[in-house]
């Protein structure tokens, strides 16, 4: 007797293995690493590699009290040493004519901070690797400090909102057009609210890290240490790429593209009343983040348009 | 086993830190240019280009990640090899903690130059005394022949079974980095024979994929505490290990080192001068004349820093009336040399007699004839009963 297959919705058809993390694991409830994680291994499939760092993800990721919640093998290593130590794996990996899906899963602090210099010098010599960066605006796991990707007026641990503070006062650093500079097969941006987006973008890192080096940013929100509730992050993912304030898109070899395009974006005021690091913005203030939001957008869309002249 | 005679050229020690790494077959090899060391990486590449070497090469963006690749390289369960020097170690410092904690059996070449202050692009053991407590193997050599056989036999220890540290071979850079000598390389066949030991052994740990293993953890474990504690014994066992890698080289190329330590002429002695590095063969030079003269003294060049050669120390200085240490670096808060201070710490174990620091040749300065002269006298006056200065810095007291 032949049972009916149920249709399942079409994220699942991506799946190619099963989940290989235990039921429960230790993250911040409502934390959107949790997802990231299940569905990076079950896109990309058991025989993954991963690499990381003392971070949110770590405990999780890179065992905790020897233990961990996973069966992927894995390399922890300093916040230094990430994209390096990929490389001595891939790089020996293809010394034996082993093929071998390499990851590094680490936060915007390591990877646009102290962890950038190893990870640009892997991009120049197009290591085949995927780097995947979590981008929570800071340093969650040491506390809520600032980093270089928090936004104009975040308020974080370093950068408090008292008497005379007022948040951040710099811009972030847009880490993915600062690695898709570096011309490498693929860059992607990528959010949870957006699944089957990301889960393309994933198969296809997977195949274009036989090209050379993949960068994914993942916009990550950080329900305590942005002061959303816990069962919202997903709502802040929809508005932040509602609001271009985190538009989605790939590059290969330097060739831009949106993969999804907002008819009629919503004013930035849309995504940060969501978000209680920026509650105490005025509306100057808020005026220079929609300001922001839109210019990053405007060279993103240059970017997407741009030809090359046939004069040169 | 006698082997056939290999080659001899005349290189620089770069060059034969390059010849010995060559010759063991590396799987990666990572390196940055830093002056003295920078030659290494050069004949490596040239190597590869050349179709000599085969093995990944990466050219690295800093020393931090030219450690941490090689780290990887070898839990993944390959050969690797690496130079710097100076700031370049310095640079790489937390990646050579977390190689030391993780028992990755790399390889390193290090031209021992100066760290701190003003920049000193000039020779002396700082920086090397600066990664005392890493958790590596420090070797230091005199000469490029002992470079190159060096390299060769930090393969063997580091990725002995029951080894499984990173050793690093230190030479005096510009001394010995630029400084070309006869050296006679082995053939390949040879190298691989010396080596071949180690395929004989169980296959260490190695990360790939489809297998449930961690390299690393978080959190406050018991493990550790265990985990530092095999790692101290490793070390402890890299002593004789040293020993007998080195008789054996000795037995296959017919060149050996002492191990640990080399004793020159100490057996009647009656004073004994301890040395390392290219200051070691001045010293040799300055005690034939000494004895010739009818003064009983005699040498020990120190091959092994970590671990400290404590039992053979022990053993060679027993008896013996007075003993003057030449170090080329400091040891900061204690204001003596730093392997001074280390045999002071074995005065109950070999007698409480006078024990005399030299603190010479810092930042590129001769440790000349005279100096090692006056040594020996000062050491020789103090084994008489005379008073002495326990802590002399040569140059500044000429």
């Amino acid at each position: 007797m032949t049972q009916k297959k149920k249709k399942l919705p079409r994220v699942f058809e991506y799946f190619r293995d099963e989940d290989q993390f235990a039921g429960g694991v230790a993250f911040c409830a409502g934390c959107p690493l949790e997802l990231t994680l299940r569905i990076l291994s079950k896109v990309l499939g058991r025989e993954t590699i991963i690499v990381g760092t003392p971070s949110c993800s770590a405990p999780v990721l890179y065992g905790q009290n020897i233990g961990t919640w996973h069966r992927l093998p894995y390399y922890s290593c300093l916040m230094t040493g990430v994209a390096s130590s990929a490389t001595g794996l891939v790089r020996y990996y293809r010394k034996i004519g082993k093929d071998v899906t390499v990851v590094c899963f680490t936060g915007d602090g390591c990877a646009a901070d102290v962890g950038f210099q190893p990870l640009s010098g892997a991009a120049e010599r197009n290591e085949n690797f995927i780097y995947i960066c979590y981008d929570n605006e800071g340093y969650m796991n040491t506390g809520i400090q600032r980093s270089s990707t928090t936004p104009f007026g975040a308020a974080t641990t370093t950068t408090p909102v008292g008497v005379v503070g007022r948040g951040k006062e710099m811009s972030a650093k847009n880490l993915p057009l600062i690695m898709a500079m570096h011309r490498v097969p693929y860059v992607a941006t990528a959010t949870l609210s957006h699944m089957e987006d990301f889960i393309k973008k994933l198969l296809k890192a997977k195949e274009k890290k036989n090209e050379g080096f993949v960068y994914i940013h993942v916009f990550s929100p950080c329900p305590v240490g942005w002061g959303i509730e816990s069962d919202s992050a997903i709502q802040v993912c929809r508005m932040a790429v509602r609001t271009n304030y985190f538009p989605l898109w790939e590059a290969e070899r330097g060739r831009f593209r949106l993969t999804h395009t907002v008819a009629t974006p919503k004013p930035v005021t849309e995504y940060t009343k969501l978000i209680r690091k920026f509650r105490h913005l005025t509306e100057e203030e808020l005026a220079r983040l929609q300001e922001e939001v839109n210019s990053n957008f405007a060279f993103l869309h240059h970017l997407a348009e741009f030809e090359t002249p046939k004069a040169c | 086993m006698k082997v056939r005679k290999g080659e001899i050229k005349v290189i620089t020690g770069n060059a034969a830190a390059a010849y010995g790494a060559m010759l063991c077959r590396p799987d990666v090899v990572a390196s940055y240019p830093v002056t003295p060391q920078t030659e290494v990486g050069e004949q490596l590449s040239r190597f590869h280009a050349d179709g000599i070497l085969d093995a990944e090469m990466v050219e690295v963006e800093g020393e931090s990640s030219s450690m941490n690749i090689t780290a990887a390289a070898t839990l993944a369960g390959g050969r690797a090899f690496t130079a710097t020097s100076s700031w370049g170690l310095m640079f790489m410092y937390d990646a050579m903690l977390q190689a030391a904690g993780f028992r990755a059996p790399v390889v390193m070449a290090n031209a021992n130059r100066e760290t701190p202050g003003i920049l000193a692009v000039s020779c002396g053991q700082q920086d090397m005394v600066s990664t005392r407590d890493s958790g590596w193997v420090l070797i230091v050599v005199e000469n490029c022949q002992e470079i190159l056989d060096s390299v060769i036999m930090a393969f063997r220890l580091a990725e002995d079974i029951e080894i499984q540290l990173p050793v690093m071979v230190n030479y005096d850079g510009f001394y010995l980095s630029y400084l070309a000598e006869a050296v006679e390389i082995p053939a390949r066949e040879d190298v691989d024979q010396f080596l071949a030991p180690l395929k004989l052994q169980p296959e260490r740990t190695k990360l790939v994929p489809e297998r449930p293993l961690g390299c690393g953890t978080h959190g406050i474990l018991v493990e550790f505490m265990e985990l530092r504690y095999k790692h101290c014994a490793a070390l402890e066992r890299a002593k004789r290990k040293l020993d007998e890698i080195d008789q054996e080289f000795g037995e296959f190329f017919g060149r050996s080192y002492g191990g640990q330590i080399e004793e020159y002429r100490t057996e009647d002695a009656e004073i004994v001068v301890l040395a390392s590095g290219s200051a070691a063969g001045t010293a040799r030079m300055v005690i034939d004349t000494k004895r010739a003269e009818g003064l009983k003294v005699g040498l020990i060049k120190l091959r092994v820093f970590r671990p400290f050669p404590r039992e053979r120390l022990t053993q060679a200085l027993k008896g013996k009336k007075a003993i003057g240490v030449i170090d080329r670096s400091v040891c900061f808060g204690w204001n003596c040399g730093p392997i001074y201070m280390e045999l002071r710490a074995l005065s109950p174990d070999i007698g409480f007699v006078p024990m005399m620091s030299f603190i010479d040749g810092l930042a590129n300065m001769d440790i000349s004839i005279p100096h090692i002269e006056r040594v020996i006298d000062e050491v020789y006056a103090a084994s008489q009963g005379k008073s002495y200065q326990e802590v002399t810095w040569i140059p500044l007291e000429e």
